[in-house]
């Protein structure tokens, strides 16, 4: 691994978002947070993102799908985790279809961290494969 | 010349003559003797023409020395009036008559009549009847020979006529001799007429009497003559049985049969006293068969022609089985008045049922037609004397279901009819039920219907629903505030527990437990919202799934706490069809439910969980899940709020949402949940699910 994995995490909860970034960089991630939308938009055209993990409920009726899709418009594969407080069951089914792991608040940490790994682990192999 | 009374006195040749024809017994020999006589006297030939009342014809009967057409003459009728033979035979007198030529032959006519001195038996026992032959003889009457009939007995008199030829110069007193032959020839043949008619009439008596016994004889019921001391002059056969002592003597039939004549004699002395007809029961001994017999006897008194009393005609008539019959009918009379009494106690105890009762009721005849109508169910249909076009429908519409349940096949049926209230005007439903009541022979005689209103159920469904929805509504109401709270308290709560996790190991060792009280506590917050989201969350799969095994599951799941808690569990599992709905959730209702009753039962005791199913029909069928322990029990005033948000028995242990959260699942899934509970005895908390079909 040439360089530390870019993480973007988006949560319109300023001390959730400190505090995942805490943690994340605690594990030694390169982690860039965002507090809305707009913010997450902006890291994600100026910066290089290796994943997101983006809250589903934003502000101002936005959504975590939204800023999902256009990291994937830059980046089809690039992995994202969602993390919500109140899931419909519509939203699950369209995290399902999407291939996008969903956690529920109050999250496990443990299992948080452990789906990101897994999940850089899976986009590395693919990109390396792709790569030769 | 008149016929004279007296007879010429006979003289030689005529006493022989006399002493002859006194010798004749028999009428039809007295004409022949006759002519034989008259030739005897020298007269060449005679004959007798005799009348036949019948066609009034006059013939020839009998003749002596006459040729065919000599008779032929005397060929006549009663009504040829302008024959001398009649007319002589009409006048009674006599004649002589002279030939046309002076050589030519003369006759003699003479007419014979029945007379006699003596009236006849009967003319002179009815003293005063006029005796035909009385008549003749007197000539009082100038008679018509049609009406030779006697007033008294009926007798036809005969009536003839003696034509002698005389002799050539007979003289005066040739023709007395001759007259005086005729005369008493006339005589005795009157005599012989009467006692021939005496023996015909003895020869009727005899019929008669024969024709009378043989009637007598062939009645069944005893007939007895007796006179007037009541001695039996004649009885028949049927009497003999009961009055006339038998030939081979035994001593009961004798003691029977002068029984029997002492009791009626008696009976007919009693009933002489009384006077004319009269009947009186009497019992008497059979001599045969030794039975008692009861007889209706009625006597009459006989009397002579003279009006002199001659006994008693006494008829018994066998009426054992008709005073039985009588005696039958009557008792039976009596048991039906009886039975009539009861069907009447009946009848008003039924009627005082139907005017309690509170519903209409109408009671149809097998023809579907209206037989009895409580007052309830007048109000709907009307009475006689005054029906609305409303009551007309209601009668109609009730008619059309009971006539096609009344030919239909079933016992019972039951359906719904609207009907209009004609007091309020208002569209009432209600629960026709009619059953059938079916006479000896199998066949509808009624039909009986009840009219169920169902205003009131219908209005205590629709408040069940309206309460339900309500419930419901609170239910959701409560859980969107308590998803809110959770979502809130969520976001606070996760950058709490990242504190948390940020501060491992970076506590000082004397903090720690402090640390850890933080922890411990953040974690139960954390659970408390968990819980509260988990009702919204319906992210498990919905589909079937089997209880049994969701059971299994929990219990397996709680092994250790139960164990701990001294708690034996009980399994009864029955075969069950999969159950739809989310396994999840329902192992959440199970496991809040057992979590419930483990706590329940401080020291020990027993859960036991029973699955089992229940078929209302084939397509309703429900899977019951019984969930019971031995613990406190549920406080009476609890009951009714512990299915409330945040109500809870366990103090600061329970968040009061468990049940709350049971409650709302089952209902969710479509089921029902009950809860028995009896203080220091135990709970029984039921889930009915519906089974997937």
């Amino acid at each position: 691994m040439k360089r530390k994995c870019n993480i973007l995490v988006v949560d319109d909860e300023p001390n959730v978002l400190l505090t995942y970034r805490l943690i994340l960089q605690r594990q030694g991630y390169e982690v860039c947070a965002a507090i809305s939308s707009e913010e997450a938009r902006r890291a994600i055209a100026e910066q290089e993102i290796d994943l997101l993990l983006c809250d589903l409920s934003l502000e101002k009726q936005e959504n975590g799908f939204d800023v999902i899709e256009l990291a994937r418009q830059k980046d089809p594969a690039i992995p994202a985790v969602l993390l919500t407080g109140y899931a419909t069951p519509e939203a699950t089914e369209h995290a399902q279809e999407l291939a996008i792991p969903i956690l529920f608040k109050p999250i496990d940490i443990r299992e948080m961290l452990d789906t990101i790994s897994e999940l850089l682990k899976e986009h590395y192999e693919r990109q390396h494969k792709a790569a030769g | 010349m008149r016929v004279r009374s007296h007879v010429p006195e006979l003289i030689g040749k005529g006493r022989r003559s006399a002493l002859r024809l006194l010798g004749i017994e028999r009428s039809e020999e007295i004409f022949p003797v006759l002519l034989e006589e008259v030739v005897a006297l020298g007269h060449p030939r005679a004959l007798v023409a005799g009348v036949n009342f019948e066609n009034s014809e006059i013939t020839p009967v009998a003749s002596l020395n006459c040729s065919q057409t000599f008779l032929q003459r005397f060929h006549s009728s009663l009504f040829a009036m302008e024959t001398p033979a009649v007319q002589i035979l009409h006048s009674q007198h006599p004649a002589h008559v002279h030939s046309r030529s002076k050589r030519g032959p003369e006759f003699y006519y003479y007419p014979l009549i029945y007379r006699n001195r003596t009236a006849c038996w009967e003319a002179e026992r009815s003293r005063g009847g006029k005796c035909i032959a009385v008549e003749n003889f007197h000539c009082h009457l100038k008679l018509q020979l049609q009406q030779q009939v006697c007033g008294v007995c009926e007798m036809r008199a005969y009536a003839a006529m003696a034509v002698v030829e005389l002799k050539r110069g007979a003289d005066e007193g040739d023709l007395a001799e001759l007259r005086a032959l005729l005369e008493l020839a006339n005589r005795y043949l009157s005599r012989l007429f009467k006692v021939e008619h005496y023996q015909n009439r003895m020869v009727d008596l005899e019929t008669t009497i024969t024709q009378m016994q043989t009637v007598m004889e062939s009645m069944t019921d005893p007939v007895i003559l007796t006179d007037p001391q009541h001695r039996v002059i004649t009885q028949n056969k049927a009497a003999e049985r009961y009055f006339r002592l038998p030939d081979e003597v035994s001593e009961g039939r004798v003691r029977a049969v002068e029984l029997n004549n002492l009791l009626f004699s008696a009976a007919l002395s009693s009933m002489a006293v009384s006077g004319g007809d009269s009947s009186r029961d009497m019992t008497l001994v059979d001599a045969i068969e030794g039975d008692e017999v009861l007889f209706e006897a009625v006597s009459a008194p006989s009397f002579a022609p003279d009006g002199r009393r001659t006994g008693m005609v006494s008829v018994l008539r066998d009426v054992t089985d008709l005073r039985r019959a009588d005696e039958e009918l009557r008792a039976n009379y009596d048991k039906l008045r009886q039975a009539e009494e009861v069907v009447r106690q009946d009848r008003d105890r039924l009627n005082l049922v139907i005017e309690n009762v509170g519903d209409p009721i109408i009671v149809c005849d097998r023809d579907a037609k209206s037989a009895l109508i409580d007052p309830l169910a007048q109000e709907l249909l009307g009475s006689q004397h005054g029906r609305s076009p409303l009551h007309m429908r209601n009668q109609a519409k009730l008619d059309a279901y009971i006539t096609k349940f009344t030919y239909s096949f079933s016992d019972r049926e039951s359906a719904p009819l609207q009907l209009t209230h004609p007091g309020t005007l208002q569209e009432v439903e209600y629960d026709a039920r009619s059953g059938k009541i079916y006479d000896e022979r199998g066949m509808v005689a009624y039909t009986v219907t009840v009219l169920r209103d169902l205003t009131a159920v219908r209005r205590l469904e629709q408040l069940k629903l309206e309460r339900r929805m309500l419930e419901m509504e609170k239910f959701a109401a409560a859980g969107r505030l308590a998803g809110t709270i959770a979502h809130e308290v969520n976001n606070p709560m996760e950058a709490i527990k990242n504190c948390i996790f940020l501060l491992t190991d970076q506590i000082r060792p004397e903090a720690a437990p402090v640390y850890e009280i933080l922890k411990g506590e953040t974690e139960r917050v954390a659970r408390i919202v968990r819980q509260m989201l988990g009702l919204y969350r319906n992210t498990d799969q919905v589909g079937n799934f089997d209880v049994n095994s969701v059971v299994e599951d929990t219990l397996m799941l709680f092994t250790r706490q139960l164990e701990r808690a001294g708690v034996r569990v009980e399994k009864e599992l029955a075969v069950l069809p999969p159950a739809l709905g989310s396994a999840d959730q329902i192992r959440q209702v199970l496991s809040n439910l057992v979590v419930n009753a483990k706590d329940s039962m401080t020291k020990s005791g027993v859960l036991h969980v029973r699955t089992r199913l229940v078929s209302r029909d084939q397509l309703q069928q429900s899977i019951i899940i019984s969930v019971a322990d031995s613990g406190c029990g549920i406080a009476k005033n609890m009951v009714n709020t512990m299915f409330e948000p945040f109500v809870t028995t366990k103090g600061e242990r329970g968040t009061g949402l468990g049940l709350w959260i049971v409650k709302g699942i089952v209902e969710n899934h479509g089921g029902k949940l009950r809860v028995r509970s009896k203080v220091g005895k135990g709970t029984v908390f039921s889930i009915a699910l519906p089974a997937a079909v």
